[in-house]
């Protein structure tokens, strides 16, 4: 079992209600691919540290998620978010290497305790907790 | 009297990941990574840091993943 985070910024000219379907659309996707989206974090609207495409923020969502070798393809998944001219970055990261030479347990269902523990909520991370 | 006697104590820097027994620094801990890029937003030396080598390199990773979703800066002026 291989794990990775998918990470990537919506032009924040683009609507809550079209990032909220893009994220169905990205969770389709991967589901279709192999993937198994372990969970979903909601950033909301961040300031960029440096303008992307002349924006100076960006919505940003992210996942985590599972798949098996040969099941999951990442480089399909990537390949449409270039293709989407809404998203501004994305990043992939495996991770289950990592965590396992850091002794760390693999990422659940369950948000990290600082976090907002309401899942029924998940955009609404957004606007409290990041300052500057 | 003592003829150009400097003898300076410095202090043997410990890396702080080995210190505090982190293993995996995760790019998306802004406050973490802030700390090892100063004014200039580059990545602060291991040897002015004090940050083992393994260590460096894990953190230099995450620095670099940070920047590229504009979490860090790759540049300030």
């Amino acid at each position: 079992m291989r794990t990775y985070e998918l990470m990537y910024i919506v032009d924040p000219r683009v609507p809550d209600e079209e990032v909220t379907a893009l994220t169905e659309d990205v969770k389709g996707l991967l589901t279709a691919k192999g993937g198994q989206v372990v969970r979903e974090e909601q950033w909301g609207r961040r300031k960029l540290a440096y303008p992307i495409n002349k924006l100076k923020e960006g919505k940003y969502t992210l996942f985590y998620l599972a798949g098996e070798p040969g099941e999951l393809s990442i480089d399909e998944v990537e390949f449409r978010m270039r293709q989407n001219d809404n998203i501004l970055r994305y990043l992939t990261v495996r991770t289950d290497e990592d965590y396992k030479r850091a002794g760390m347990p693999l990422p659940t269902e369950a948000p990290p305790v600082e976090e907002t523990d309401d899942e029924d909520a998940p955009a609404a991370s957004g606007g409290g907790e990041e300052e500057e | 009297m003592a003829r150009g006697r400097r003898v300076f104590f410095r202090r043997r820097k410990v890396c702080k990941f080995c210190a505090d027994k982190i293993n995996y620094v995760d790019y998306k801990d802004v406050k973490l990574l802030q700390g090892f890029v100063p004014e200039r937003a580059k990545i602060l030396p291991s040897r002015i840091s004090g940050t083992c080598a393994r260590h460096q390199r894990i953190l230099q990773r995450a620095i670099k993943r940070a920047r590229h979703v504009a979490l860090l800066p790759f540049v300030t002026d």
